[in-house]
């Protein structure tokens, strides 16, 4: 409790003495001041005039150069475009420009690259996706709940749905990227005449929500 | 790895490749590393998106990766480093275009856009783009010389390669290779030039630039220049031929070179000839560096006509300090610099005594310290006495400055700067969008008028399109856009001295 005896109040105030080391008298003290400190101060002192040679020009109009150019190729990640829903005169030119770009993939030495940021990568994964379906007892569930719902079309579905899950599953063991594309076609054309298929697609999306928790990440 | 730097880099992406690498970069340095998985769900961006920003990013060497628990995937990382490279690019060209020429300016070019690239496919490329340049007059022979010689004096060199001895092609460890000067077939190339294609050479081995080689270049520069500032161009040249000297048996990095006997020095000035006064005062140089060159030259013995090393470290210290001096005095005035510089050279030094040897009004001086204080320029270190029994009153403050740290508050101010002048040049830009696309669209439409020959009379009407007061505002912003580029590269100057003094451990 000793040091408590000193000065009343806080213990956080200074005293005379200490007050005066630090250079501030009696009776100085200023007011404490409530407002917030200006967000954009002025400056105390004008800055030094940047050198202005030929040399920097250069370097300004090749940064721009450089710039521009980068701007240009696929580099440039573009946002998918949001419209508002109203048309404009320049909407026509707008997508010229970038039905021009779009396409284009960045060249990358892609041997040096994670498999998953090569260009066919996409595909490899959908199959991959595909692929959890094999899954005998998810089938079965995902069937009988079918069963239960549908009456008439049932059994073709099922057919062609083994159908598709038996090439996807040759496909995957050898990698022919025709081969690939042949069933990636294939599936796309049943996909869009079926409306059965259809119908499923949605069971394999409640399940790809499944995949995700699983897969999720561990804090 | 501080916030300011986070902000810098992020707005760095955002200048040169765009609002999603912006965001995927800035992710990845908030998070270290992480998989594309992790990625797609912070940032809220199309899976697509995350993988075309991620070529970006790793197609530039702005980020690295490395396989994850699940091998399959790759963990990806930001380096942060590199992205703040993007900013020195000029100042490579600069420097490659005043040392090799033009055919070498271009190549380099060519590659830091290419970020890496075959030989065959970089000269090829090169000379297509340069055909119709009569006033260049470039050739793909000379250009083939040029890039042999940048190979050899290691301005460029060979790309890592994916190790393919490990199974797993999921995902490639990249391993650096030797650089091994190609040899280049002249008929081969003159082939690819006439048909065109690049189908017929097989050539797999990719060239990056050496970033580190530039910035042996610049060191060299600075401490020439510093030389020649303090003593006169004599000693520059002398500095010049000490750092050859230093090539020849040490690390270019090295804190302190290996021991070059004077004889070599003499020998070497000797043969460069030029310059009588310095051949005929070697000796007197010499000394003179030691004794006055701001510690950049040592002597450590006197065999063989005087041995000499030069410090790396100790050179990279006083530009430092000088960098230190400078900002200090910029920021607080001169005064302020007074007292910095005061106990930069008591080392510890008392609050009283700085007033007294600083010869400041009591008030003032205790002001600015504690303004340095305030702004990290500076350090305290309360001395209590055990004995006593009073509490502050007795204890003694010394002063002092941290050399590291106090550069790290250099360097903040330097992130925090660099970071306002980006943002502040893409405010301006965006808010002169239209006009300054208008402007664009009016010069190519002129320039492919006087392409065509068209009267002047046309030619004038198109460019009356753009008004006197849109003139003066496009003018006004062009004068402010430049001045905060500029403003990037001197920043970008001091972080390289910065930079240097952190590559010297503690």
């Amino acid at each position: 409790m000793a040091g408590r005896g000193r000065g009343r109040g806080g213990g956080l105030s200074f005293t005379q003495e200490q007050l005066q080391a630090l250079g501030i008298a009696r009776g100085e003290n200023t007011t404490a001041t409530l407002a917030p400190p200006p967000l954009f101060p002025k400056l105390e002192a004008k800055p030094l005039p940047l050198s202005c040679d030929a040399a920097t020009d250069y370097m300004l109009i090749v940064k721009d150069q450089f710039i521009e150019y980068l701007h240009e190729t696929p580099a440039y990640v573009k946002p998918n475009l949001r419209t508002d829903g109203i048309e404009r005169y320049s909407d026509k030119y707008k997508q010229l420009a970038l039905d021009a770009k779009q396409g284009k993939v960045l060249d990358c030495v892609w041997v040096n690259m994670p498999a998953e940021l090569r260009p066919q990568a996409s595909k490899i994964r959908m199959n991959s996706r595909k692929r959890k379906l094999d899954d005998a007892t998810d089938i079965n569930k995902k069937l009988q709940t079918l069963e239960k719902k549908e009456t008439l079309d049932e059994n073709a579905e099922v057919e062609t749905e083994n159908k598709d899950e038996d090439t996807v599953k040759k496909e995957n063991d050898d990698d022919d990227e025709e081969l690939e594309d042949e069933e990636e076609q294939e599936y796309e054309i049943d996909e869009g005449t079926d409306y059965a298929n259809n119908y499923f697609d949605n069971g394999e999306d409640y399940d790809e929500e499944d995949d995700n928790l699983d897969d999720g990440p561990v804090y | 790895m501080s916030h300011q730097l986070g902000r810098v880099v992020s707005e760095i992406l955002h200048r040169y490749f765009g609002e999603l690498v912006q965001q995927v970069g800035n992710d990845l340095f908030i998070y270290g590393s992480k998989p594309i998985s992790m990625i797609v769900k912070t940032t809220g961006l199309p899976r697509k998106q995350v993988i075309e920003s991620l070529r970006t990013l790793l197609k530039f060497d702005l980020a690295s990766f490395e396989p994850s628990v699940h091998e399959v995937v790759a963990d990806y990382k930001l380096l942060p480093d590199n992205v703040l490279l993007l900013i020195r690019y000029p100042r490579y060209l600069l420097q490659i275009k005043s040392k090799y020429g033009t055919e070498a300016e271009l190549l380099v070019e060519e590659l830091l856009q290419q970020a890496t690239s075959t030989a065959t496919g970089l000269l090829v490329t090169v000379a297509t783009k340069n055909k119709d340049d009569k006033e260049k007059n470039i050739t793909i022979l000379k250009l083939k010389d040029t890039f042999v010689s940048l190979a050899t004096a290691g301005y460029i060199q060979q790309a890592p390669v994916a190790d393919t001895k490990e199974g797993s092609s999921d995902v490639p460890s990249l391993v650096p290779v030797a650089t091994i000067v190609p040899d280049l077939d002249s008929r081969q190339l003159i082939h690819a030039m006439t048909t065109g294609s690049l189908a017929d050479i097989k050539d797999n081995i990719y060239w990056k630039v050496n970033y580190d080689r530039f910035h042996q270049d610049f060191r060299d520069d600075i401490m020439v220049k510093a030389m020649t500032r303090r003593i006169d161009d004599n000693a520059g040249e002398l500095m010049r031929l000490l750092l050859q000297q230093m090539y020849l048996s040490s690390a270019a990095w090295a804190a302190e070179s290996n021991p070059t006997p004077a004889l070599d020095i003499r020998e070497a000035v000797r043969r460069a000839a030029d310059k009588s006064l310095l051949s005929q005062h070697v000796d007197h140089y010499l000394k003179v560096l030691e004794e006055n060159g701001a510690g950049f030259v040592r002597r450590v013995g006197d065999a063989g006509g005087g041995q000499l090393v030069v410090c790396g470290r100790r050179a990279a210290g006083r530009l430092l300090e000088a960098v230190l001096d400078h900002v200090v005095t910029e920021r607080l005035g001169s005064n302020a610099a007074r007292i910095f510089r005061l106990i930069r050279t008591k080392k510890y030094i008392e609050e009283d005594d700085i007033q007294k040897h600083a010869m400041l009004p009591n008030k003032e001086c205790k002001e600015l310290t504690y303004k340095l204080l305030e702004e990290h320029f500076i350090s305290v270190q309360p001395m209590k006495k055990a004995a006593s029994s009073g509490a502050m009153a007795k204890a003694i403050y010394l002063y002092h400055i941290k050399t590291h740290d106090v550069a790290h508050t250099a360097q903040e101010l330097c992130y925090r700067a660099l970071h306002n002048c980006l943002r502040r040049g893409a405010h301006e830009r965006n808010a002169h969008a239209r006009l300054r696309d208008k402007q664009r669209r009016v010069r190519t439409i002129v320039h492919g008028m006087r392409m065509r020959g068209e009267p002047q009379q046309n030619i004038d009407d198109v460019e009356e399109t753009l008004t006197p007061p849109e003139l003066a505002v496009l003018k006004d912003v062009e004068k402010r856009l430049k001045q905060l580029s500029a403003a990037e590269l001197e920043l970008d100057r001091n972080l390289f001295i910065l930079n240097w003094y952190f590559m010297y451990p503690k």
